[in-house]
């Protein structure tokens, strides 16, 4: 069946998956709900903006980021009170007016925890962000889809990943048809000359 | 009023009639029912289109000041901060001031992005990313002085807690030092959260650029960001917490500048009432500058007419006449204090400050900022966006005196007046002040010619059908359709 629908990237690698594009915020769910249902796990939905409800019906573990963040800042506490608690009380003293250096003088030292907290926390948050969400990738079987990368900003596209254990072309292909979508294609990876020689597929 | 704070629970909605209904209606996020598309098409158009004339005149009379403050700085490295008029008694003076000046304007773009999200007030949308934007470029105007106003400033290491064989180590029990912290953490996290608060714009771009040069560019800034569910996940778990951390980083930042001031014992500045002050001025006087730096863009696009309404501007009027008032009322604050502390010192240091030869500093700062932001109560004037935009600019022409009258005329008079005297700036004060004036503007000509200067991605999700009609069931009574 496959040889029915148009192929992006190069077609003598390995299929990456089915791509198909949605209209409607709600054509995409009924598709993912559809999915699911039928025993579907390695699919992606790509969209232009945050769909409200989306995650739940992919039944998307809630982001360990808010954790990740916390370990951060806790971290944060501690390399700061360290920096300057260590130095300051105990390897080299530097007394000012004869004042304390010890617990009782500790609240001179939170504003810059708080400073550093704060910002190794907001480190933590976008590094996070950026490897949970897989990237930096500079190349993606998904850009050799022109439609896609043309109307990224407009549609809403559902891949059906072709390393899913289920994954068949012909089912796949007449269940999305069933569900509504349009624009059908088989993508492929892309070919290894291509990359190294950094051109840019059709 | 009605129109700013009011809900509405579905139960009520349905008994009310519908004038009433209208009358408390949210003011829509974009005019004339746009979509998504349209959203797209506007913002990117900016970017996309052929560079406009008036962008490249604007650039060069702005990059030519900022290379005159470039000149100034390297002339004063090369020779001293003897060419500053910063002298006895007066050693803080145009380079603090106008490092207070620049990083309390960034205060108010944190506030309007970060603290209006996390309430959800969703009016703020089309605005963030340019107040996000103002923050960054004020905080690298901000952080021009402090590293040069030392003097040697190859010695700038001094500051931060670099272990060496000189026995150097700072001292943290220094308000100053927490400044170097707070100031680094304020340009670190505010630059992050604009950034990464643009990936997925950023990747819009990608997609529509039509040249290769730009593809690349765009792809690289976007770092492969295609808007998978997981992507999205991660990514508003991620704003959120930028929104949290930001919002409580602009308080204490401010908190610290002010105990740059508030921890000394020159009368004038010993003062717990400072952090407050310093954090209403703040947004005061940045929420002046984000009204004049919106103004004139939408007049030159015609298409951000729609997507920054007259509403929002209204409410960031409101926004200014609410803190102009808050530091009104500090000013007055103040000077009950020094009268009721029976201080001989903090009395003398404001009887100094308003009938010295250097009054018209204090009477300049105080004429403005206690008149001109009370003359947004009237609806008219904040309607009409010409009279906003000289007000606006009024403001922070008021806000620079505060500054001022604050650091350096609270200098000027000490305990002895044999050591009292007077400032006055030169040739390179000034110059290296309009400098930064026009890095600011040098740097936001290149944000609005490079980058989507409206968080598409937001917009689009907060637009009215945007939303499949089934999510959020319990609290979206049908407002998407």
């Amino acid at each position: 069946m496959s040889h029915h629908l148009p192929v992006a990237g190069s077609k003598d690698e390995a299929l990456y998956a089915i791509g198909s594009r949605f209209d409607t915020p709600d054509q995409l769910i009924a598709a993912v709900t559809r999915l699911r249902a039928e025993g579907y796990s390695s699919y992606e939905c790509f969209t232009p903006y945050p769909i409200h409800g989306l995650p739940e019906v992919m039944r998307l573990p809630k982001s360990v980021l808010s954790f990740l963040v916390l370990g951060g800042g806790v971290s944060a506490i501690l390399i700061a009170l360290s920096m300057e608690l260590i130095p300051s009380t105990l390897i080299y003293p530097l007394i000012v007016d004869g004042k304390p250096l010890n617990l009782s003088a500790l609240p001179q030292y939170i504003p810059i925890v708080v400073a550093l907290t704060l910002m190794i926390s907001a480190i933590t948050a976008v590094t996070g962000m950026i490897l949970l969400g897989g990237m930096p990738r500079w190349n993606n079987p998904m850009f050799a889809w022109k439609l896609f990368s043309k109307e990224a900003s407009r549609g809403f596209f559902l891949t059906v990943e072709a390393r899913d254990k289920k994954f068949n072309t012909a089912s796949v292909t007449e269940l999305l048809h069933t569900l509504g979508a349009t624009d059908l294609i088989a993508i492929h990876e892309e070919a290894e000359e291509a990359e190294s020689t950094g051109e840019v597929s059709k | 009023m009605s129109a700013l704070s009011n809900t509405t629970t579905p139960g009520v909605a349905a008994e009310a009639c519908a004038p009433d209904l209208s009358a408390i209606a949210r003011p829509p996020q974009v005019l004339n029912n746009r979509g998504p598309l349209w959203v797209t098409d506007a913002v990117c158009s900016i970017v996309e289109g052929k560079t406009p004339l008036w962008w490249y005149a604007a650039i060069s009379v702005s990059g030519a000041f900022a290379a005159m403050g470039g000149a100034c700085i390297l002339y004063m490295i090369v020779t001293g901060v003897g060419v500053w008029g910063s002298n006895s008694p007066c050693f803080w003076a145009w380079d603090i001031t106008n490092f207070i000046f620049w990083v309390s304007m960034a205060h108010a773009g944190s506030l309007i992005s970060a603290l209006l999200f996390l309430t959800r007030q969703k009016w703020s949308l089309s605005i963030s990313r340019a107040a996000e934007a103002m923050t960054v470029f004020a905080i690298i105007c901000a952080g021009v002085y402090p590293a040069i106003h030392i003097g040697r400033v190859w010695f700038v290491w001094f500051l931060f807690p670099v272990p060496n064989s000189y026995g150097m180590w700072p001292n943290f029990s220094s308000p100053l030092l927490w400044d170097v912290f707070a100031v680094t953490s304020y340009l670190t996290v505010s630059s992050l959260f604009w950034f990464a608060g643009m990936v997925p714009d950023l990747a819009v771009l990608r997609d529509r650029a039509t040249t290769k040069m730009r593809k690349f560019a765009y792809g690289i800034v976007s770092l492969g960001w295609l808007g998978t569910a997981r992507q999205w996940r991660h990514y508003e778990m991620m704003y959120v917490l930028l929104a949290g951390i930001t919002s409580v980083l602009v308080v204490t930042v401010t908190t610290i500048v002010a105990s740059d001031c508030a921890t000394s014992v020159v009368p004038g500045w010993r003062a717990t009432i400072f952090p407050f002050y310093f954090m209403v001025g703040a947004v005061y006087s940045g929420s002046a500058a984000i009204l004049t730096l919106l103004i004139p863009l939408r007049l030159i696009y015609p298409q951000l007419k729609e997507l920054i309404t007259p509403s929002q501007l209204d409410k960031v009027c409101k926004l200014l006449l609410m803190m102009g008032s808050c530091v009104a009322y500090v000013y007055v604050f103040e000077l009950f204090n020094a009268w009721y502390s029976a201080n001989p010192f903090e009395r003398g240091a404001f009887w100094e400050r308003f009938t010295s030869a250097n009054a018209w500093y204090a009477i300049t700062c105080l004429s403005i900022n206690l008149t001109v932001p009370q003359l947004f109560w009237f609806k008219a004037v904040r309607r009409c966006l010409p009279v906003v935009f000289v007000l606006a600019i009024l403001c922070n022409v008021g806000m620079w005196f505060e500054r001022f009258m604050i650091v350096t005329t609270t200098l000027m008079r000490d305990f002895l007046p044999s050591s009292w005297g007077n400032f006055y700036p030169t040739i390179v004060d000034i110059l290296t002040a309009t400098g930064t004036l026009g890095i600011f503007f040098t740097l936001f000509l290149l944000f609005i010619r490079f980058v989507p200067i409206m968080s598409m991605n937001e917009l689009k999700a907060a637009l009215p059908g945007t939303q499949p009609a089934h999510s959020t069931d319990d609290h979206s009574t049908g407002e998407g359709h």
